[in-house]
């Protein structure tokens, strides 16, 4: 018999329970995919779906297999399967979210033992396998369209392409993301080979017209990444009902704000495009629906801030001197790792007790 | 005394026993290696200049005297000269290195220059890029591209150039494109020179 | 029976990289075709011949202190015999193999055979235990291999085996494919002992 039943995080209370949150969360990640319906159409809508049945589908099987409770109707997998899939190419094959499911569900998740127990993030755990498995369909298929959407709001980008100097041609046209236009454009006026041209696309992509359309969504990017609005919105109910902490997405966009203002301009320090940095690629997502996965972030207060900040600063790291436009990702899966770490460092102090003497 | 004397006498023991067979094996497999590296070497230039024939090749150093040493391969070596079965001068190759993805080891490319300075064919002969990314670089799909392309003009098409990258691995594209146009601006004069010889 | 039992147990039941856990590096490293999985097994296995050969042999000739250089030295050339031979009349598979031809001086289940078996056992033994844990070594490694080298490049010993729409799923042969398949391996190993106990 056991007389004191341990167990892992979520621990909640108020007849809050896990399947409340997770589909709770489900809901509030409805408004990004009707965003994504309204830029990229129904075939997102299709893969998202394709995202999830492939993940509800994946736990029940695993789950038979190893003759353990089959757990489904928490939602869990649901949310797996849906930012999986928010996190891939709008025109990506079907066969994408599908594999990134299964391998985010078994691998990610239930080889560890299921919900509670894996040490990442689980969703992008299939995000990253995707990345280094399949990169050109990762990285590519914007849509045509969807670029059109872009360069009209990208004035003078047209011109930039058929000036010479510094040209743009072939892939970018139909990979850009505004990240990935910006860091390409950044790094050759920073490496001095860049044209006039370049000058005014990065000024063009920092301009508050374009802000406003990544603040809509109205931008190349992933399925679920590209509406901050619509994003927010869902967050707004998950941090109202106390789903997620605060302090995570605070530090984390913080984090971003502070250092894309200082490293990313190219007149210098202090001279970057904040709002650029905080409403473009997947930090909304990453933010307020992927960092603050209750398993996989720290349980201390100070360690959630130490958590926010590590991931801002790889992510910015990432931005501007790496070798892929985007980092929210590769940021918050190394922070996930970090957390035994964090919450060993920033425990709380126990009363009554002395510290043990080092022997040395 | 005797606890340090005797195991430093067998340790003695073995190893000149081992070093013994390994110097006997080396003397024996040295010229094969040798003549493997240089058989791998000569079969790359006369894949980049099918016109030349393979045993044609001959080294250009910095004085412009042909060596007649083909496995001696010092630094002064600019490019090799190669001539048809009569004897006539039909182009260089030359090797190239650039820094691609891989920390490691660099992306080292064979260049086959015709007489009219013009790129005859290029093979990538070392890489340690991305596997279906960057290591695509050693597929003609690739390398097909640079035919009868001026060397000392060459750009990548993300620079404004025409040689159309990689997908998703443009830092090898450029590593290749870039390194091959930089050592041929190098040793541009010399090669000219040697030209105006075959001329005379 | 015994002589049997030594030479079998190597290859599944004490199976060096699955259930041992021993020579991960180069079981790692060099799995992404299987052609480069026998030809590291090939080699290992020949090398763990031989150090066991000459080691069972030498064995009451080497004071207990220095056995760890002596046995080092045993293997060391032998790798080295390996590496030249190999460069000479196999340079395609020198070059795929590179760095890992040398460091097999350093795969533990070399050493470990000689410290546990061939330092205590007879010649005839120390022979057929280097032989089980050699094909042990081999196949574990081309099992290893053959995943990889499957859904990392659609083929199965250079031949096209998956249909040339099938979009090879890189990951697999790089280093993290072959953390995946060999702790995945290894709980399958796990699992049938458990079943079988």
């Amino acid at each position: 018999m056991k007389l004191l039943n341990v167990s892992t995080s979520p621990h909640l209370h108020e007849g809050v329970n896990v399947p409340r949150v997770m589909w709770t969360v489900v809901a509030t990640l409805i408004p990004a995919l009707i965003a994504a319906f309204i830029f990229f159409g129904w075939y997102s809508v299709f893969l998202t779906i394709l995202g999830i049945i492939t993940a509800v589908v994946t736990e029940a099987v695993i789950q038979l297999a190893t003759k353990r409770e089959v757990t489904i109707s928490d939602g869990s997998a649901v949310v797996t399967g849906m930012l999986l899939a928010y996190n891939i190419p709008p025109t990506a094959p079907w066969w994408l979210p599908v594999v990134g499911a299964i391998f985010a569900v078994g691998i990610g998740k239930q080889i560890f033992g299921g919900l509670g127990y894996n040490p990442v993030n689980p969703a992008l755990l299939g995000r990253a396998f995707l990345m280094a498995s399949w990169p050109v369909q990762m990285t590519t298929g914007w849509s045509t369209k969807l670029y059109e959407i872009g360069t009209s709001t990208v004035s003078g980008l047209k011109t930039h392409i058929i000036e010479g100097g510094n040209q743009m041609l072939g892939n970018l046209i139909t990979s850009a993301t505004p990240l990935n236009l910006a860091q390409q454009v950044r790094g050759d006026i920073v490496s001095g080979t860049a044209g006039e041209s370049a000058h005014t696309v990065f000024n063009q992509l920092s301009s508050l017209s374009f802000i406003e359309n990544l603040f809509w969504g109205n931008i190349g990017g992933c399925i679920g990444e590209v509406s901050a609005a619509a994003l927010l919105l869902g967050a707004a109910v998950l941090v109202y009902k106390h789903y997620i902490e605060w302090r995570i997405p605070i530090s984390y966009i913080g984090t971003v704000a502070f250092l894309s203002w200082m490293l990313g301009g190219i007149e210098g320090l202090f001279s970057g495009p904040i709002l650029f940095h905080i409403f473009s690629g997947g930090l909304i997502l990453g933010a307020f629906f992927m960092a603050t996965d209750m398993v996989t972030s720290p349980v201390t207060r100070k360690g959630r801030v130490i958590f926010g900040m590590g991931a801002g600063l790889l992510t910015v790291v990432i931005r501007i001197w790496g070798g892929y436009p985007e980092g929210v990702s590769y940021s918050i899966l190394l922070m996930n790792l970090a957390v035994p770490l964090i919450d060993k460092m920033t425990n709380a102090k126990v009363f009554g007790f002395q510290k043990a003497k080092s022997k040395s | 005394m005797k606890n340090i004397l005797k195991p430093t006498g067998i340790l003695l023991i073995i190893c000149v026993i081992s070093s013994t067979i390994l110097s006997v094996l080396y003397s024996r497999t040295k010229p094969i290696i040798e003549a493997n590296n240089k058989a791998a070497i000569e079969a790359a230039r006369k894949a980049v200049l099918p016109d030349a024939v393979k045993e044609s090749f001959t080294a250009v150093d910095v004085n412009n005297i042909a060596s007649g040493q083909p496995d001696f391969e010092p630094d002064s070596i600019l490019f090799y000269k190669g001539y048809n079965q009569a004897g006539e001068l039909v182009g260089f190759t030359y090797k190239s290195a650039g820094q691609g993805y891989s920390s490691s080891t660099k992306v080292v490319t064979m260049v086959g220059i015709n007489l009219d300075l013009k790129i005859d064919k290029i093979k990538i002969i070392k890489q340690q890029e991305t596997p279906g990314l960057g290591a695509n670089c050693t597929s003609t799909d690739f390398t097909q591209h640079f035919s009868h392309k001026d060397p000392s003009t060459i750009k990548v098409d993300k620079d404004g150039g025409e040689i159309k990258s990689i997908t998703g691995a443009t830092i090898t594209t450029r590593a290749v494109t870039n390194s091959i146009r930089d050592e041929f601006l190098t040793i541009k004069k010399d090669m000219m020179k040697q030209l105006d010889k075959g001329a005379e | 029976m015994k002589a049997i039992g030594e030479f079998t147990k190597g290859i599944i039941k004490e199976n060096p990289v699955f259930i041992m856990a021993l020579g991960l590096c180069p079981a790692l490293a060099v799995s992404t075709s299987v052609e480069n999985a026998i030809g590291m097994g090939a080699a290992a296995t020949f090398v763990l011949l031989g150090s066991n050969l000459i080691i069972s042999l030498i064995k009451n000739f080497i004071p207990a202190k220095i056995r760890i250089p002596c046995f080092i030295l045993v293997i060391a050339s032998f790798v080295t015999i390996v590496d030249m031979t190999m460069h000479a009349y196999l340079p395609p598979l020198h070059k795929s193999l590179g760095i890992f031809i040398p460091l097999i001086v350093v795969n533990c289940l070399i050493l470990s055979r000689a410290e546990a078996f061939a330092s205590k056992n007879g010649v005839g033994l120390s022979i057929l235990d280097a032989l089980g844990m050699g094909i042990g070594f081999t196949l574990a490694l081309v099992i290893i291999a053959t995943f990889r080298e499957i859904l990392g490049s659609g083929t199965f010993l250079n031949m096209q085996i998956l249909p040339q729409s099938y979009k090879p799923m890189i990951v697999a042969i790089l280093p993290p494919g072959a953390f995946f398949t060999i702790g995945l391996l290894m709980g399958l190993f796990n699992q049938l002992k458990k079943k079988n106990n």
